[in-house]
């Protein structure tokens, strides 16, 4: 096998914020996330939201499909099945970048296809040719991509934001 | 005579000077000009040479219809080649060279190549170059063909932006039809976006300069886009709609400037509505493809948009009655202008480089440029791209839009309209979803089609240099249907991609035939439009982020360890530690094999299987029983496809009653993730079954060897090692995260897997190095754990399988004997391909005494005159444990072959081998059980 060490940037943690012409990209850690799945999971979590939803205060849920959500900052649950629902912690699975800034939505409609005026229940799609989930959360939109993934969602969006 | 300036006109900005250079010679041109019209401003004809023969060539057309003036352009320092002289907005300063032409396109050395165009024909290569080898001719005839060439030299900064875009309504073209349709569907409450490919709006109304509704056509043009904006629609000019796709998905090159990437949107509409115009189309005549034989409307074009009047005496040929008000204008602007119908008689343009008349039967015209205008071709490319359909119009001799694809519709000349007021009103109708009001058209003409058998050179294609005589050529060699005529003759293959050239190419294979235009039909147009670089689809991905790897959590920690950083299924994982791959393999094998070694096995899937179907669903996915797993205990198994081939393998942990734990191969999680979700979702309850992938959140770190066991209990986890047997779980604590310890071992020695939320894993590989480094611990990459594991002859799914292996062929034939319950794939291995006896079966191989190792992929064969394959090598290393190579293979018949000598080739190569059990190792299992 070839030694490709130095093809490979050596991976950030991420501490220090990106800025670019009018967005700023920060990493969130948060305390919890959690993967809750269930069939009547949307039902008994109404505020599980969706896009362009926007998800508010410290602790939100978000719809990934029909039987599922991603509690963020939720309490503490035990993993697997409680008997009404199947519970798995993912809080070091998922890697959180926050982009800020009035160019933001303009950032990320260079990776996706995404628009105020295309509603979708769930937050889960497609973002710079990787799965990631977006949300609004306040004036700012959030990003959840696999941690093994982040490092190249965050090179994305640094080398996108050298185009805007 | 050729081209010059005039005074007025234009939408040039001729109070700024701007200076270039073409063919090594200074020129001058104004804001607002194409080099093309700059050069024909200055009295330049030739601008290029043709791609077989280096005719001289001048300008056909003004805009994309252009095949013959292309330039190697340098500004500053940094060169694009291929740039189409006619659409390369001038800058000051740059630098144009013809391409196809030495040392200029005015006396290109290469012109002497027509003398022999009679040996030169369609296909010629095909014939000629036969003898003694084609492959002796190939790289001469590869170096002469091709237009300009990359100068190798990066453009720094040159990277596409590209960005995804919505709108109601897309209208393509920003001529008359475009702007009313944008105003209309704007004001309408539509949100509109209007493209257009050049930088001023207006499409081709400049070229009659005739009012536009009561107003001059700037005016009127000022007017609607003024409306436009005020509604809240869009205009993005100099971009090009290039493509469009499926679902209403448009691409769009916008033109960012000289040696700056196009940005690239991809535009998503709910409706299209193509007003991209129609295009002039050249008379088939003998020498028509001399510099000064323009298309009409090119000539207007010039005239209208850059102020050039491309000659002062002109024969204008025109079989239909667009050529009114352009000749109106010539003449308004100082062109004495001879009009003569060119089915007069048969026509011949005099001279070569410098155009002194045509002949029209008996007479000659005295003239220095030909305007020549075969019909209007409605612009259809975007049409064909979405899949809609082409109907032939007689009245108009075209093919105009038919049976429209899904949300789109045409309108103005691109829709055969070619009258403005009916095309202004149609395009409104379109806008707003309504038909149009039927009008008669005021078009008129006289279809004029290439003659077989004419004499002369009659130019087709211009810049691929196709004569009528290649189509003739083509059908005698029953290259009759449009396609194959394409392909052999490269008709219609040029720059233009047939822009000029398809309709007389059908139509001469459709007089040849004796058939009607549109029997012989149309080639398929396909995206780009237009020549775009490939950089509009490169953007962004590049490097790294081209195929961007998963990283591991311990990156960091394995670069400090030394780690080689490899790609291993989508990972960058650590292949081995230190400088030199072998001695570190080895030296990490025999650490593993004597004392401890910690490998990092996080890319392993943790994909839980949840609910109160779980066990029954993991029973029924798994191709071993899975039901009768006790909670805390682990098996191996595989998973099938239903064809009974082999998906994966690796261990299930039954963490509970109703709680699953999947470790698929690291490179099959998402595979395996989809297999659960379609058989989770189609014939079980998904009420009743959850799977949810976890694996990101997990680090695994997997310490093996004779002092593993020590090592773990060094640590603070809380699990109890005692009586802790192979291939069971057992849940602690690390650090005050969940840690899972599972005796489950890929090496064949005790092995313990810690794996914890990814967090901690820092800590824990700190811990564990610290415990482990009075053991003589080393930490193992991918290399020697592949090297271990082929030692005790566990397989590798995709290295030790192929698309053919099920698990009968591994040995693993009980299992399914077992079992009672349905499993994926069962059916498949009743088949006879399933238990036909010539299967390949897995098997060791032993070398003899010194041998070296043998390459992975070596057959072995059958002796005999005729060799034949039985099997292949699937895993070779040198093993330091046993201090010989060993094997792994595919081998018909493998398991009745023990002990048997075969014989093997590679590359030439002929070593020999006996046939054993795959497991070279401990077949006991002492070790692994200790």
């Amino acid at each position: 096998m070839r030694d490709d060490s130095h093809k490979w940037d050596v991976p950030q943690n991420f501490s220090a914020p990106l800025a670019g012409p009018g967005v700023t990209i920060s990493r969130i850690i948060p305390d919890r996330q959690t993967l809750i799945s269930a069939p009547d999971i949307l039902a008994r979590t109404p505020g599980a939201a969706g896009w362009p939803d926007r998800a508010a205060g410290d602790s939100y849920t978000l719809c990934l499909r029909r039987d599922r959500v991603l509690e963020v900052n939720g309490p503490a649950r035990t993993d697997g099945w409680d008997g009404q629902q199947a519970v798995s912690d993912i809080t070091d699975g998922l890697t959180i970048f926050e982009i800020t800034g009035p160019r933001a939505m303009e950032l990320i409609r260079r990776g996706a296809e995404i628009s105020d005026a295309l509603p979708s229940r769930s937050a889960v799609r497609q973002a710079f040719g990787l799965e990631v989930i977006l949300c609004r959360r306040q004036d700012a939109l959030r990003l959840h991509v696999a941690r093994t993934e982040a490092q190249a969602l965050r090179k994305q969006l640094a080398d996108h934001i050298t185009l805007m | 005579m050729s081209g010059t300036r005039i005074s007025k006109g234009g939408l040039i900005d001729r109070s700024t000077l701007l200076r270039f250079r073409f063919d090594g010679r200074d020129f001058t041109g104004h804001p607002g000009d194409t080099l093309a019209s700059a050069l024909l401003a200055s009295g330049v004809r030739v601008m290029g040479r043709s791609f077989k023969y280096h005719r001289p060539r001048g300008v056909w057309g003004a805009w994309f219809d252009d095949p013959n003036a292309v330039f190697n352009v340098t500004l500053k320092g940094d060169e694009l080649p291929n740039c189409p002289a006619t659409t390369t907005p001038l800058v000051d300063g740059m630098e144009a060279r013809a391409v196809n032409a030495w040392p200029n396109a005015e006396s290109d050395i290469k012109g002497g190549l027509d003398l022999f165009h009679r040996w030169l024909g369609a296909g010629f290569y095909y014939k000629t170059f036969m003898w003694p080898d084609w492959h002796l001719f190939e790289p001469s005839i590869r170096k002469m063909a091709g237009l300009g060439a990359v100068d190798g030299k990066v453009i720094e900064g040159y990277v596409a932006d590209q960005l995804h875009d919505h709108c109601d309504l897309l209208v393509a073209g920003g001529g008359a039809a475009g702007l009313a349709a944008a105003r209309a569907a704007a004001e309408a409450g539509q949100a509109v976006v209007l493209v257009d490919d050049h930088a001023t709006l207006g499409g081709g109304l400049y070229q009659g300069d005739e009012p536009v509704e009561g107003e001059e056509p700037r005016q009127w043009v000022a007017t609607q886009e003024a409306a436009i904006r005020a509604a809240g629609g869009r205009i993005l000019s100099s971009t090009t709609v290039y493509g469009i796709y499926d679902h209403g998905l448009a691409a769009l090159a916008e033109d960012r400037g000289f040696a700056r990437a196009p940005r690239l949107w991809r535009m998503r509409a709910r409706r299209i509505l193509m007003a991209t115009g129609a295009m002039d189309r050249p008379i088939t005549f003998a020498d028509n493809d001399r510099p000064g034989v323009m298309s009409l409307q090119g000539a207007a074009e010039f005239l209208g948009r850059y102020g050039v009047l491309v000659g002062r005496k002109i024969a204008v040929l025109s079989n239909n009655s667009q050529s009114t008000p352009i000749v109106a204008h010539l003449r308004a602007a100082g062109a004495e202008v001879i009009e003569a119908d060119p089915d007069e008689g048969t026509l011949r343009a005099l001279d070569g480089k410098r155009l002194s008349g045509v002949q029209i039967g008996g007479r000659k015209i005295d003239c220095d440029t030909i305007l020549a205008s075969g019909g209007l071709t409605p612009t259809v490319h975007l049409w064909r791209h979405a899949g809609g359909k082409l109907d032939w119009s007689a009245e108009k001799a075209a093919f105009v839009p038919g049976a429209a694809p899904q949300g789109m519709v045409a309108a103005g000349a691109a829709n055969g309209t070619f009258d403005l007021d009916p095309a202004l009103a149609e395009a409104r109708a379109a806008a707003l979803g309504n038909a149009p009001e039927t009008v008669a058209t005021g078009y008129r003409i006289k279809p004029l089609w290439p003659q077989p058998g004419a004499k002369g050179r009659q130019w087709i294609d211009f810049q691929h240099d196709v004569t009528l005589k290649d189509v003739e050529l083509a059908a005698r060699e029953n290259y009759v249907s449009v396609e194959h005529l394409k392909r052999y003759t490269t008709l219609g293959m040029a720059a233009d991609q047939g822009k000029t050239s398809n309709m007389a190419g059908l139509a001469a294979m459709a007089a040849i035939q004796g058939r009607p235009i549109p029997e012989v039909g149309t080639t398929t147009f396909r995206p780009p439009f237009v020549p775009v670089p490939m950089e509009l689809y490169h953007g962004t991905r590049r490097g790294q982020l081209v195929n961007p790897l998963k990283r591991l959590e311990l990156e960091a920690q394995h670069r400090q360890a030394g780690g080689a950083m490899c790609e291993y299924g989508g990972w960058l994982r650590p292949g081995w530690y230190g400088p030199d791959q072998e001695t570190a393999i080895r030296a990490e094998v025999l650490a593993a094999r004597q004392a401890a070694g910690v490998f990092d096995g996080s890319p392993l899937g943790k994909i839980e299987v949840m609910g109160p179907d779980a066990a029954a669903f993991v029973n029924f996915i798994y191709y071993n029983t899975i039901s009768t797993l006790r909670p805390g205990h682990i098996r191996y198994g595989f998973m099938l496809r239903e064809n009974g081939l082999i998906l994966d393998d690796g261990v299930v942990a039954r963490l509970g009653p109703d709680r699953f734990l999947i470790s698929c191969s690291s490179s099959h999680v998402a595979s395996v993730e989809l297999m659960l979700e379609s058989w989770r979702q189609d014939g079980n309850d998904p009420d009743r079954i959850f799977v949810h992938d976890t694996t990101p959140h997990w680090a695994t770190l997997t310490l093996t060897g004779p002092k593993a066991q020590q090592i773990v209990a060094a640590l603070d986890t809380g699990v109890d090692l005692d009586d802790f047997p192979h291939m069971t779980l057992r849940e602690g604590q690390f650090d005050g995260a969940p840690l899972r310890i599972a005796r489950v071992s890929f090496t064949g020695d005790a092995s313990y897997e810690l794996s914890l939320r990814a967090g901690k894993a820092g800590a824990l590989w700190q811990a564990i190095m610290a415990a482990g480094a009075p053991h003589d611990l080393r930490p193992v990459g991918v290399e020697a754990l592949s090297v271990l594991r082929a030692e005790k002859g566990f397989i590798m799914v995709g290295k030790d399988t192929d698309g053919e292996t099920m698990p009968h062929d591994l040995g693993f034939g009980v299992p399914r004997q077992k079992k009672k319950a349905a499993f994926v794939g069962d059916r498949a291995l009743h088949s006879d391909t399933a238990n036909a006896p010539d299967r390949r079966q897995l098997v060791g191989l032993t070398l003899p005494e010194g041998a070296l190792p043998l390459a992975t992929g070596a057959h072995i064969v059958t002796t005999g005159p005729k060799p034949r394959s039985i099997g292949f090598v699937t895993s070779s290393y040198f093993s330091p444990t046993l201090n010989r190579p060993i094997a792994l293979a595919l081998l018909e018949h493998g398991s009745e072959r023990m002990g048997e000598r075969v014989t093997l080739r590679h590359m030439g190569q002929t070593a020999t081998a006996t046939v054993s059990a795959p497991c070279a190792l401990d077949p006991e299992g002492e070790r692994l059980n200790a």
